[in-house]
């Protein structure tokens, strides 16, 4: 990709554990700016970890290989500065922060990873902008960040945040799970106006998700099997629809038989 | 220390002697001369409230308070009046009795009691200025009054506010003590009322301050009690809000952010004497540094007080390992047909919203620091005008900045 030769979120046999166990057993795995890549497999196949990995959540330990963003090695970091780096996490289950209002969480997080880019008045109107596109109601923006939100209106908030934040490489850890179909629509839009050109990012996404449905609104361009902390099968758009048809465990019963 | 020529003589300690001294040199004002001597026996007399001790060895005990070398004879200062109500009486403390005798004579030691308190009766013994304020029946008073004063060593103020029926009005109190300060807030209201009341607390970091704050409330009345203890070395609050007769309903909110080596405590009690009465607490601690703080809350609900709505939701966050808050809510319910509720927690900053914020570019201090200033957010958003807010949340962000606990 492109004249860079380092460019892209490149996992190369990453291992992590937890609590001492081991989790991830050895990934490889390149995101390239602007593509999307799928990455599916069965609960408690190491997807989530594999993501926390990447963002440097501390009960998650990683015991070998190596992660790069566009060149820089982001593993030594503490999590704040890979988000200044340009990595960004849709979080499953994202935290309560009560007493911090969306508005302002979104705005310090904005100022952290983009200073002084926006005044306050052209950071009001991207925000109002992108709450429409997401068919967010205004009074998201008062709330306190995720205290009393369902499941829907959290995984809305995490879009949005995407959306303002226009990072370089983006984790969506199970964003679909529990979206309805017009939800499932605007997160497509959203990943597909920062995988194209609109905010000249090029966002990489790496698309975390136990069901082929989400697929029907991204275009992935590589989809990525995980079982058990190993990428198991890799191959275009139409191994998600092996899955959709036949589930996990046809390739199940073929890595078993060594036949992967 | 230039007022200290125009003092009689310098009198120090709490005794009968100093209690005399201060009389000969100042009258009795507002409080008569045998209240006073009553007040101090009583105080004499009485041991420290069990709710001021607690079970652990404490930094400051009022046990162990030393009060030998306190200079009573002081000169007063006076307490300004920021914004004076255009349709109301204000004066000083110790001239009400003679300006608004009706008035005085109508709210004066109607919520307080100091039968049995210690404090309570210290104040009252050598009670020297303070602040009065009476709004008459019907009358609203639109824009906040203001009570801004700044008292040094061995001052014991008084501040009475009366509001009359069907009357309404915000009062903001800030103060700024040093030394040895020991005070009465009373406020009683009259059916129908309402009143917004805020303390901005903002004494000097060697100040020691002990107020005694209590309400009345008549029928139908309402109080919005909000109290900041930002400030001194040892703060001591006690609020007890009498919802007395029916329909009367109560607002508290109290915050503190001890940090140093500051210790805070604070007490509130409402106590439901009626039907059909509410009130809603909210109390946010927080400890950092070597920071030392207590609750005791308690809602106390008589068995006539049928119909009652009343909750109690205390919470505290700890920011060191050092810091340490205690937090002690109670229900005492004797009436049948109630809603009461109490939640409480205790304990540090959740590694996983740390971490979230992380992810979003923050680093650990920014994240511990927003994340901390949003713990005391649903307290401060009850205090009134947001000029009050905004200067409350920026005391709390220079007490952050002061912490030594809190790295970057």
């Amino acid at each position: 990709m492109g004249e860079c030769v380092e460019s892209g979120l490149r996992i190369a046999g990453l291992r992590a554990s937890v609590e001492g166990k081991e989790i991830l057993k050895g990934i490889d795995l390149v995101v390239e700016p602007g593509s999307v890549h799928a990455l599916m497999g069965p609960n408690s196949s190491g997807k989530s970890t594999l993501a926390f990995s990447l963002t440097g959540h501390p009960n998650y330990e990683v015991t070998a290989g190596t992660v790069s963003l566009d060149g820089e090695d982001i593993l030594a970091l503490p999590p704040d500065k890979r988000a200044k780096a340009g990595l960004f996490l849709s979080f499953q289950y994202p935290a309560a922060i009560p007493g911090v209002s969306v508005a302002n969480f979104i705005r310090s997080a904005r100022q952290s990873l983009r200073p002084d880019d926006l005044p306050p008045a052209k950071f009001r109107k991207m925000i109002y902008e992108k709450l429409e596109e997401l068919d967010m109601d205004a009074a998201f923006l008062s709330r306190y960040v995720n205290d009393g939100f369902s499941g829907g209106e959290k995984k809305r908030l995490e879009m949005l945040q995407l959306a303002m934040l226009a990072p370089k490489y983006a984790v969506l850890d199970e964003t679909d799970s529990g979206l309805d179909v017009d939800a499932l629509k605007s997160v497509g839009n959203t990943v597909g106006a920062l995988r194209g050109t609109s905010e000249g990012e090029h966002t990489g996404f790496l698309i975390i998700t136990h069901y082929p449905r989400i697929l029907q609104y991204i275009t992935a361009d590589r989809v990525h099997i995980m079982m058990d902390g190993r990428i198991v099968a890799e191959g275009g758009p139409e191994l998600a629809d092996v899955i959709e048809r036949e589930g996990y465990d046809k390739i199940r019963e073929e890595v078993a038989g060594g036949v992967a | 220390m230039a007022s200290l020529s125009e003092s009689p003589s310098s009198v120090h300690g709490i005794s009968k002697t100093s209690l005399d001294a201060l009389i000969a040199a100042r009258g009795e004002g507002a409080i008569p001369v045998q209240m006073r001597y009553d007040a101090l026996a009583r105080f004499e007399e009485l041991p420290v409230r069990q709710s001021l001790k607690g079970g652990r060895d404490w930094k400051h005990d009022l046990a162990k308070l030393d009060l030998s070398n306190l200079d009573i004879a002081a000169a007063p200062q006076p307490i300004a009046l920021q914004a004076k109500p255009a349709r109301g009486m204000a004066t000083d403390f110790d001239s009400a009795r003679v300006r608004f005798p009706t008035e005085f004579a109508a709210i004066f030691g109607r919520a307080v009691d100091t039968r049995d308190d210690k404090f309570a009766s210290l104040a009252l013994a050598f009670q020297h200025g303070g602040i009065f304020i009476w709004i008459p029946d019907g009358v609203h008073v639109a824009d906040p009054i203001r009570i801004d004063y700044r008292l040094a060593a061995g001052k014991f103020p008084y501040i009475l506010i009366g509001l009359g029926r069907g009357s309404s009005a915000t009062i903001v109190e800030r103060f700024n003590g040093s030394a040895f300060v020991c005070g009465i807030c009373e406020i009683v209201l009259a059916e129908g009322s309402n009143l917004q009341y805020a303390l901005e607390q903002r004494s000097a970091d060697d100040a020691r301050t002990i107020f005694t704050r209590r309400a009345a409330l008549g029928k139908d009345a309402t109080l919005a009690l909000a109290v900041a203890e930002l400030g001194g070395e040892h703060a001591v609050e006690r609020i007890r809000i009498a919802a007395a007769e029916s329909g009367s309903s109560a607002e508290v909110t109290a915050f503190f952010f001890a940090n140093g080596d500051q210790h805070v405590d604070i007490a509130s009690e409402v106590i439901h004497a009626a039907p059909s009465t509410r009130s809603q607490t909210v109390i946010r601690s927080a400890g950092t540094d070597r920071g030392q703080g207590r609750y005791y809350g308690n809602i106390k609900i008589l068995p006539q007080a049928h119909g009652t709505d009343a909750s109690l939701r205390d919470d505290a966050l700890l920011l060191s390992e050092q810091a340490h808050v205690d937090s002690v809510p109670a229900l005492e319910i004797a009436a049948n047909d109630v809603k009461a509720f109490h939640g409480a927690t205790v304990g540090a900053i959740s590694a996983e919203e740390i971490f979230y914020a992380q992810t979003r570019g923050l680093s650990r201090a920014e994240a511990e620091r927003m994340i901390a200033l949003g713990f005391f957010e649903p307290a401060i958003a009850r205090f009134p005008t947001e000029a009050l807010r905004a200067e409350l949340r920026g005391a709390l962000e220079a007490k952050f900045a002061a912490s030594d606990a809190i790295t970057a």
